[in-house]
C-alpha cells in the first residue's frame, strides 16, 4: 500500500484493527471464536501512534486487550485470525487465543490476562538489554486498572532504580472492568508515576494517532539516546463492554455522552473519504486472513502435551 | 561428565559450599548468568552461597533487590525471554508466596500459551528453614505447590553432589524455568564428592537409588533422605532389616519406574516428605503405585510429614510437629513386621533438629 503521506499511512494502520474488531464482532455469534475477546475499538489510534516509531527490534509487553498492539506492531493478520479460530497455523498454534497473543518476529512479547503481570516482564527485557548491551528499547503497555496493582509499583521502582531503556504506556479509558479510577484511584497517575524519579507525559488526544505519534516518537528517541525511563499517560476510550462483541451504555455505569463526545472526534468514524479510499482493500485483506484461518486445520491430540516444559 | 564433579571429586564439601561453587560456576561459565535476590550482595551472602560475587562478577550481575517479590519474578521471566540467565532467590520458601502469580499464571505457562515462541530458562532458589523457632512463616516446604503446575521443574536436592551436577545442568544446558528448594539444616552437612556416586551417574532432574535393601521401600525429599539413611542404617545394625532408599529429588518429574521397580522387589513403601501429607509429595507417589499396580503392596503405605498444623515455635511443640528418628524407625519396625508390637528397641533421639546442632540461627 502506498500512501500520500504518514497521516494516510497511521489512518491506514488505525482503520484497519477497526475493521478487524468489526469483523470479529460479525463472526462472533457463529461461535467460529471460542474464546472471550476484549476489543480495542476506540483505543486504535493508541496502539497505531505508538508502535509507528518502535524497531522491529524493539519489544512491546501488552495485556488481554492486545488486538491492535499486535497488530500495529505488525503482527501477522492471517495467523492473528487462525489464532481466534484455534487453528494450529495460529501465532501460537491454538494455545494462546484472544488474551495471549505473540509474535517473537516483530518484537510483541506476548499477552497475559492478569492485569498488570507483564509490566515487570518488560523491566526485566529492558534489564537484558542494558546488561547485553543491546540497542533496542522496551515498551510496557498497560491500563489505568493496572495502576492500582502492587506489581507495577514495585516494577517502576525497579525501573527508575536501574536506570532501564522502557518507556511505561498508560493507556487510560477510565474503566478497571466497569469499575471508574475515582472509585480506585486516591493519587493521580502522573504525578504517583513522576515521585519515581521517572519523566511524565500525558496526551488528552488518544483518538488522534497523529498525536500520539508526536508525542510518543519523541519519547522513543529520548530512550534511545538517554537508555532512561519515560512514562506517558494517554487518554482513550473503550466503546464496547469490557468483555465481548456489544455495547453496554444501558448498564448505568458510564454514560453514552462521553462516549459520543469522543466519537465526534475519531477520525475513524468521521473521515469518510479516507475510508471509503482504504476500506475496500483492508476488507480484501480481513477476508484472505479468515479464508486462511477457516481452511487451516485445527491442533490434534499430539500437541496438547507439547512446549509444556 | 559434570565439569563440577570432576573438578571436586575426591573432596567433601558442604550443602553450602557445594551452593557457593555452584554459583560460582554458572557465574563463571555464562556471562548471561546474573542472580537477583535479597541480601545476595551482602557480608553473609545468601548464607554464604553467593559470598563476595559482587566484588568478583560485579555488582552488575549480581543484584541485591527491592522487596517485591512478585516484580522480581517477572523481572526474571522478562530478562530471561531478552537473553539473561535469571538465577533469583528467597532466603525462605514462604516469601516466594508473594510472586506465586507471576511462577503459575506467567513463568510457568510463557512457553505453552505462545505456542513455543518463547522459552524462558531460569534458577529460582528458595531455602526452607527448620528449627531455632522459625515458626508459622519460615518454615513452609511448599514443593507441592510448585510441582502441581504444569510447566515447572522442582528439585529438592539432599545432597552437594546433587547440587553440583543438577546446578550445572540446569544453569548451562536446561531451557525451562527450575524451582530448587534447599532446606537449611543441610547447609552445614558435609558429603563426599564422588566420581562414581548415584548421584553423578544418574540423570540430573530425576530420582536417585541411594540405599539397597530388600524389606521396605523408603521415598524421600531433601533433609527426610539423609533421616531414611540415618533409619535404614540404625535398624540394619540393630534388626537386621534392609530399607531401600530413593531420593526424590526431581519432585516434578520423579522417576516412577525406579519407584516401581523398588515397590515390586519389597512390597512396602514408606514415603518421608519435608512437608504436609495431604495433597503432597506422599499422596502424589501414592497416586504413582496405586494407578500402576497397588497389588504390588503387601501392607498399606505409611507416610511421615509434618504433623497437620502450623509450625509452632516453641522447641517441645516442635519436635513433636515434625517426624524424627524414633518415629521413622519406628515406622519402619511396624511396616516391615505387620505389628505395632514389633519388639524392636527404637533410638532414644526426640527431636531431629539436634542431630543438625550447628544450626543455631538467628534464621
Amino acid at each position: 500500500m502506498k500512501f500520500n503521506d504518514l497521516y494516510e499511512e497511521l489512518f491506514y494502520k488505525a482503520l484497519s484493527i477497526r475493521l478487524v474488531e468489526e469483523k470479529i464482532i460479525e463472526l462472533y455469534p457463529t461461535d467460529k471464536i471460542e474464546s472471550p475477546v476484549h476489543l480495542s475499538i476506540g483505543q486504535e489510534a493508541v496502539a497505531v501512534g505508538v508502535c509507528q516509531e518502535l524497531r522491529t527490534t524493539d519489544l512491546i509487553f501488552s495485556n488481554n486487550r492486545g488486538h491492535a498492539y499486535y497488530l500495529a506492531k505488525g503482527g501477522d493478520l492471517k495467523e492473528f485470525f487462525a489464532e481466534l479460530y484455534g487453528k494450529n497455523t495460529g501465532c501460537c498454534r491454538g494455545k494462546g487465543g484472544s488474551m495471549h497473543l505473540a509474535a517473537t518476529d516483530v518484537g510483541f512479547m506476548g499477552a497475559s490476562a492478569i492485569v498488570a503481570s507483564t509490566i515487570p516482564h518488560a523491566v526485566g527485557a529492558a534489564l537484558a538489554a542494558k546488561k547485553l548491551n543491546k540497542n533496542h528499547i522496551i515498551t510496557s503497555v498497560f491500563g489505568d486498572g493496572a495502576v492500582d496493582e502492587g506489581v507495577y509499583h514495585e516494577a517502576l521502582n525497579f525501573a527508575s532504580l536501574h536506570k532501564l531503556p522502557i518507556i511505561f504506556v498508560c493507556e487510560n479509558n477510565d474503566l478497571a472492568v466497569h469499575s471508574r479510577t475515582t472509585e480506585r484511584q486516591a493519587f493521580k497517575i502522573l504525578d504517583h508515576a513522576g515521585n519515581y524519579g521517572i519523566p511524565t507525559h500525558y496526551c488528552a488526544e488518544g483518538y488522534d494517532f497523529t498525536e500520539v505519534y508526536r508525542v510518543f516518537s519523541r519519547l522513543v528517541s529520548e530512550v534511545r539516546t538517554t537508555r532512561l525511563p519515560q512514562y506517558i499517560e494517554i487518554k482513550t476510550c473503550r466503546y464496547m463492554e469490557h468483555v465481548g462483541v456489544n455495547e453496554d451504555y444501558n448498564a448505568g455505569y458510564r454514560s453514552i455522552k462521553q462516549i459520543e463526545s469522543w466519537k465526534a472526534k475519531d477520525p475513524l468514524m468521521n473521515q469518510k473519504a479516507l475510508i471509503d479510499k482504504f476500506k475496500p482493500s483492508i476488507l480484501k485483506e480481513i477476508e484472505e486472513a479468515v479464508m486462511f484461518a477457516e481452511d487451516s486445520s485445527w491442533p490434534e491430540l499430539t500437541d496438547l502435551l507439547t512446549d509444556v516444559i | 561428565m559434570n565439569s563440577l564433579i570432576d573438578k571436586f571429586s575426591g573432596s567433601v564439601l558442604s550443602y553450602r559450599e557445594a551452593l557457593f561453587h555452584a554459583m560460582d560456576d554458572a557465574l563463571s561459565g555464562n556471562p548471561k548468568v546474573i542472580i537477583m535476590g535479597q541480601g545476595v550482595t551482602d557480608h553473609k551472602g545468601l548464607f554464604g552461597t553467593t559470598l563476595n560475587f559482587s566484588s568478583k562478577y560485579g555488582r552488575d550481575r549480581v543484584l541485591d533487590t527491592p522487596l517485591a517479590e512478585e516484580a522480581l519474578a517477572g523481572i526474571a521471566l522478562g530478562a530471561s525471554l531478552n537473553g539473561l540467565y535469571p538465577i533469583n532467590t528467597h532466603m525462605r520458601v514462604d516469601f516466594s508466596l508473594c510472586c506465586m502469580n507471576q511462577v503459575v499464571n506467567l513463568i510457568a505457562k510463557y512457553k505453552y500459551m505462545s505456542g513455543g515462541q518463547f522459552e524462558c530458562p531460569m534458577l529460582i532458589r528458595m531455602v526452607i528453614g527448620r528449627s531455632w523457632g522459625q515458626g508459622a512463616q519460615h518454615s513452609q516446604s511448599l514443593q507441592s505447590f510448585f510441582a502441581h503446575v504444569p510447566g515447572l521443574t522442582v528439585i529438592m536436592p539432599s545432597h552437594s553432589d546433587s547440587i553440583l551436577k543438577d546446578y550445572h545442568y540446569i544453569v548451562h544446558s536446561y531451557r525451562a524455568p527450575v524451582i530448587s528448594i534447599e532446606h537449611r539444616l543441610l547447609y552445614d552437612v558435609k558429603f563426599n564428592i564422588e566420581q562414581n556416586s548415584v548421584y553423578s551417574n544418574d540423570d540430573p532432574l530425576s530420582s536417585h537409588l541411594v540405599r539397597n535393601g530388600n524389606d521396605v521401600t523408603i521415598v524421600a525429599t531433601s533433609i527426610m533422605v539423609l533421616e531414611a539413611l540415618r533409619a535404614a542404617q540404625y535398624l540394619s545394625t540393630n534388626a537386621g532389616l534392609e530399607c531401600e532408599v530413593i531420593d526424590l529429588n526431581c519432585v516434578s518429574h520423579p522417576d516412577k519406574e525406579m519407584i516401581m521397580n523398588s515397590v515390586e522387589k519389597t512390597g512396602r513403601l514408606i514415603i518421608a516428605d519435608t512437608s504436609w501429607q495431604a495433597y503432597g509429595v506422599c499422596a502424589e507417589v501414592c497416586r504413582i503405585v496405586c494407578e500402576k499396580a497397588p497389588s504390588l503392596l503387601k501392607v498399606p503405605v505409611l507416610t511421615l510429614g509434618m504433623q497437620p498444623a502450623t509450625c509452632p515455635t516453641a522447641k517441645t511443640l516442635e519436635d513433636y510437629f515434625y517426624p524424627n528418628l524414633q518415629t521413622l524407625t519406628g515406622a519402619i519396625a511396624r511396616i516391615v513386621s505387620g505389628k505395632t508390637n514389633h519388639g524392636i528397641p527404637l533410638p532414644d533421639e526426640h527431636s531431629m533438629a539436634d542431630a543438625y546442632k550447628k544450626f543455631r540461627g538467628p534464621f
